[in-house]
């Protein structure tokens, strides 16, 4: 126990990372039931209008704050020492805190609860339905404070891994060779440190007025609500990257391994990553095209918010090339990345509509956005996280998965998810509002809610069965080898799990698949492909 | 290589305190609200050269000499008498009925010199623990936080006379 509580080890940490998130996320998804339940026909009366609105912030924070980030984060602190050759993370104790602050924060957020009084302005708490005027009690207070910890927790990582990326490379591993899954974690790590100082801003701003009666949102005393926005979403749009390129990243990682390939074009899949961090700086008033902001000024954002389809679409055909011709193996965690690519690129194709300004005008704050971002996600993250669990799993814990369960999951979790979100697009589109408690009984609303409340039960069923199999492989699973999917890069050269020290002798690299290399000293990459391969 | 490796921490923990204070900056500048009576920005002047001098000392103390310590101990006395010097003036101001409820430029103004004072506050604690290997990391963050009052201040008076 207190090898845990004091860990340092990267692995440690990582697993703890995991670990909170799975907490956090089995609260996050009860608050998503009991809103589906009470969505589940119309008039339905079963929690009040205050309740709902408490439960909906609630979920939105804790899937965002307390769930994707930590878990992407522990992916990053886990694989990416053992990736690029390293024994450990640059500095380990900076990642035994950022952990601890962010699991508190989670702590603290959720003793909201405890005082009756649970933020509810959704989760990003628009100014001035935040100000003390409009909730007065202390629920917005935890979410600030919650939020401040978790955000010094995100940076403390993010320096962290990017000081390890920097220093800690095995001998050989230049930044052409890194594999994708670090390169996306250093490109996330590094708009973590741009964007989140915005939310501590915005925090500092907002509790300065919540406390000390400071008027920046004031409208009434001179302040600027819309200063809010604007700062919230110069963090939050980055924020969207910052939870899916990890993910792109774990995809770039399996797609090419089960499909027994090379990744197709990994230049370009490196500098698309960095043309969406800096273009997803410059996107953020596409959050905002319903406030009156001038025709000039949303058709600057709404280009660039378009433009972004073009680095995210040559990620897509890389994954895609990569499998054309490939010798593809059907494994679960293969399953879960060819199912990111359609409901990514669904989620993708809703944001492209979203980025024409007549089109959100329409639609925004209906279904549709509700639909659009759990596409993105959800179909996006979540699909990717479970690839990636699935992937690395034997390498966390040295068991396998059952592939037979696995596929039990993957089904009802692609079914469930679908018909949970899907037809929440017509919702939007027949006009139903999002953050109401419930509705009328209009055409269709009630039938299509119905379906959407069901697949919301499919959809936990299958996440049961994913937990069983993890339970199960914990307990009676049958012992990895340390390369069970005969893969390339370097936390395979480690035993399964790593021990404390990752690599007994340094690792030499000399490519992109350094462990391609040892199993095949006949035609090694460095020797076919060049000094780049 | 360890100090390559938290140099490199502190400048990139810098980086992300620079997009904090930018954006508390631009509020600022975005309500660009009339000062207050009294805010003493010649005095201001004064205290602000004292902490411009304390990175000298920080840089003299950062060379690892046999007198570091005696450098570190000049820097924290400048730095206290800076803290101390802007303190007692804000204190007597909201005596005087300053208060960061009173109006925009007192919200932004005091907001940031607050969170500013908050950053040298912690920096003086750091200075009178650390061991000698994290002097340069520490001057680092010494030098930032020195430099970002002047721009501070300069925009803040820009402010109240423009």
């Amino acid at each position: 126990m207190n090898s845990w509580l004091c860990a340092i080890d990267h692995k440690r940490i990582g697993i703890l990372y995991m670990l909170s998130a799975l907490l956090f996320m089995l609260a996050g998804g009860l608050e998503a039931m009991v809103m589906r339940v009470q969505l589940a026909a119309p008039n339905l009366k079963l929690i009040g209008p205050e309740t709902y609105d408490q439960i909906f912030t609630m979920h939105g924070t804790t899937m965002i704050f307390l769930v994707a980030m930590p878990v992407l984060t522990g992916f990053g602190v886990y694989l990416t020492p053992l990736m690029i050759g390293a024994n450990e993370m640059a500095l380990p104790r900076l990642g035994a805190i950022s952990f601890w602050l962010q699991f508190f924060g989670g702590v603290l957020l959720y003793f909201s609860f405890a005082t009756g009084n649970a933020p509810a302005a959704g989760w990003f708490s628009y100014a001035p339905l935040s100000e003390k005027a409009f909730s007065p009690g202390p629920g917005l207070d935890y979410w600030a404070l919650a939020l401040l910890m978790i955000a010094g927790s995100s940076i403390g990582s993010a320096i962290n891994l990017i000081v390890t990326i920097a220093t800690e490379r095995a001998p050989g591993m230049t930044m052409r060779l890194v594999p994708m899954f670090a390169w996306m974690t250093l490109v996330t790590s590094i708009m973590i440190v741009f964007a989140l100082p915005a939310l501590v801003a915005s925090l500092v701003m907002l509790l300065s007025d919540r406390l000390l009666h400071a008027r920046f949102f004031d409208a009434a005393q001179g302040g600027a609500p819309l200063l809010w926005q604007h700062y919230f979403w110069i963090f939050g749009h980055p924020e969207v990257y910052i939870l899916v390129l990890p993910a792109f990243g774990m995809i770039s990682e399996i797609i090419p391994v089960f499909s027994r390939k090379p990744i197709f074009g990994y230049p370009f899949v490196a500098t698309s990553t960095v043309a969406i961090a800096f273009l997803s700086y410059g996107v953020w008033v596409h959050h905002m095209f319903a406030v009156a902001l001038g025709r000039n000024f949303l058709a600057v954002f709404a280009a660039a918010s378009m433009l972004i389809a073009v680095p995210t679409g040559m990620k897509i055909f890389s994954w895609i090339a990569t499998m054309w011709g490939g010798s593809i193996r059907f494994t679960t965690a293969m399953l879960f990345a060819i199912a990111f690519l359609l409901e990514f690129t669904v989620g993708g194709l809703s944001g492209v509509a979203f980025a024409t300004v007549p089109v959100d005008w329409q639609v925004t704050d209906t279904y549709f956005v509700v639909a659009h971002i759990h596409y993105v996600l959800v179909g996006g993250t979540v699909f990717a996280l479970l690839a990636g669990v699935h992937y690395w799993f034997p390498k966390f814990s040295g068991h396998l998965l059952d592939e037979k369960l696995g596929r039990w999951s993957f089904w009802l979790i692609v079914l469930g998810f679908n018909t949970t979100f899907f037809v929440q697009h017509f919702l939007g589109l027949l006009g139903m509002r999002r953050r109401v408690y419930t509705y009328p009984d209009i055409p269709w609303f009630g039938a299509l809610n119905l379906i959407s409340t069901i697949g919301a039960g499919i959809l936990v069923f299958g996440i049961f069965i994913f937990l069983c199999n993890i339970g199960m492989s914990l307990l009676f699973g049958a012992k990895a080898e340390e390369d069970p999917w005969n893969a390339w890069t370097l936390e395979w050269a480690a035993t399964s799990p790593p021990a404390l020290k990752n690599f007994a002798q340094p690792p030499e690299v000399r490519s992109r698949r350094p462990l391609w290399d040892r199993k095949h000293p006949e035609a090694p990459d460095w020797l076919a492909l060049g000094r780049d391969a | 290589m360890n100090d390559r490796r938290n140099q490199l921490g502190m400048a990139l923990f810098l980086i992300a305190e620079a997009v904090f204070f930018l954006l508390l900056i631009l509020a600022f500048i975005y309500f660009r609200g009339p000062a207050p009576q009294g805010l003493g920005l010649p005095i201001s002047f004064l205290y602000t050269g004292l902490l411009l001098a304390s990175t000298f000392s920080m840089w003299r103390a950062a060379a690892r000499g046999a007198a570091w310590k005696l450098w570190v101990a000049i820097t924290i006395g400048l730095g206290a008498v800076f803290l101390l010097g802007q303190g007692s003036g804000y204190v007597r101001l909201f005596l005087d009925g300053v208060a960061i409820r009173q109006s925009l430029f007192d919200t932004t103004f005091f907001t940031l010199a607050g969170v500013h004072a908050l950053h040298v506050l912690v920096g003086l604690i750091a200075l009178a623990i650390i061991p000698i290997t994290a002097i340069r990391t520490m001057a680092l963050y010494w030098y930032f936080f020195a430099c970002l009052w002047l721009v501070i201040v300069l925009v803040a008076y820009a402010g109240s006379v423009v």
